[in-house]
């Protein structure tokens, strides 16, 4: 009397019910349509807000004026303790004569 | 023939890591002979054979696995392991930089005027190009993930247009750092703030290009093919980076460009 029954619960285990059937193989773990949200994500989000920002700079930058700040030969600063190992050794490796003083002062004064 | 009985992958002899080791050496006394003696044969010498056993070490793994099928689910495993503790290790070499800072600014000494910034520093606006930086690597974030999840979805079209978009914005980044670097102000030999501002901005853009190279080689391996929509752990291994140098990125800003202006 238990055996038709089994067999009948069986064979209700045996069917894979097919809407539960994904078609992916190990590994790979996106659902279907979430490159859509991040394509969507990259262009209405992201690089909307690097636009943003790149207008912010350029509605504060403010080039030509340029009131840099008097020199002061401070100890602490443009330390020389061993000369760089570049050109005359006494300039750093991003230096900007403008912006940039030497341990003697700005260049162009 | 012989087969084996696991799934591992027993690697046949390679030079590449003596040569490594020895670009190594080449590279460090190298760098001594340029400080101290003015020479720069040692150091060239270093870095084109460091250059050369990276592209034949890491092209021999790309032939291993991609071309030979010694990529089983258990070596992949591996390697995601080994990519997890190297960026583990990197994440340790950032926190003595960040270390170095905070030990700094916390407590300012009587010879930088007892203040941070110390006297006669004039730091970065945070809200002008730091900020654009900002945006752009969390921008490349959000690219980055598109062409992952385009990936898995066997889109190869889209894929290479996140991928190339991912590159363009980190190398804008770099070159938006760049010209900050040749605008501030202060320099590297500008007190203490000087010195943990570059070196810690300094090893992040390092990351930034190593970050874009290898997303570029990736871009190249799509090109050819090279990756499946459920195998390519290369493709992750570069994402795994590139996130990494985004989050590298924002402490950098916090703490740096924002807290310590």
């Amino acid at each position: 009397m238990a055996s038709p029954a089994a067999f009948r619960v069986s064979r209700l285990l045996a069917q894979s019910h097919p809407r539960l059937r994904r078609p992916m193989s190990s590994g790979a773990h996106g659902e279907e349509g979430s490159a859509r949200m991040w394509k969507a994500l990259t262009y209405f989000v992201a690089l909307p807000g690097v636009g943003v920002s790149m207008l912010n700079v350029f509605l504060k930058s403010h080039h030509g004026e340029h009131e840099r700040p008097e020199f002061i030969a401070f100890p602490h600063l443009r330390i020389r303790t061993k000369p760089f190992p570049w050109r005359d050794g006494n300039h750093t490796l991003f230096h900007n004569p403008h912006v940039n003083p030497l341990p003697t002062g700005y260049e162009d004064e | 023939m012989t087969h084996q009985m696991h799934a591992y992958h027993m690697v046949n002899p390679s030079p590449w890591p003596l040569t490594g080791a020895l670009s190594a050496l080449l590279m460090t006394s190298g760098l001594i002979m340029w400080f101290h003696f003015n020479s720069l044969m040692l150091l060239i010498l270093g870095l084109a054979t460091n250059t050369l056993t990276m592209y034949q070490w890491w092209r021999d793994i790309i032939r291993e696995g991609t071309f030979q099928g010694h990529h089983t689910p258990i070596v992949q495993k591996g390697l995601r392991y080994g990519m997890i503790l190297f960026i583990i290790s990197e994440v340790f070499f950032f926190a003595g930089f960040f270390w170095a800072f905070y030990h700094s600014s916390l407590a300012p000494t009587p010879e930088l005027g007892g203040c941070w910034p110390p006297t006669g520093i004039y730091p970065l606006n945070p809200m002008e190009v730091p900020l654009l930086n900002t945006s752009v690597l969390l921008a490349s974030g959000v690219s980055i993930t598109w062409a992952h999840h385009s990936l898995l979805e066997g889109n190869r079209k889209q894929m290479l247009q996140a991928l190339s978009i991912t590159i363009m914005l980190g190398i804008y980044f770099t070159l938006l750092q760049m010209s900050e670097y040749f605008e501030t102000s202060f320099t590297i030999s500008d007190s203490v703030y000087g010195s943990t501002f570059f070196m810690a901005t300094g090893f992040h853009g390092l990351h930034v290009i190593i970050g874009s190279t290898f997303l570029t080689i990736c871009f190249f391996r799509q090109l050819k093919f090279h990756f499946t929509s459920n195998h390519h752990f290369g493709f992750e291994a570069a994402a795994w980076y590139w996130h990494f140098v985004d989050v590298v990125w924002l402490f950098l800003y916090v703490s740096i460009y924002w807290w310590g202006s």
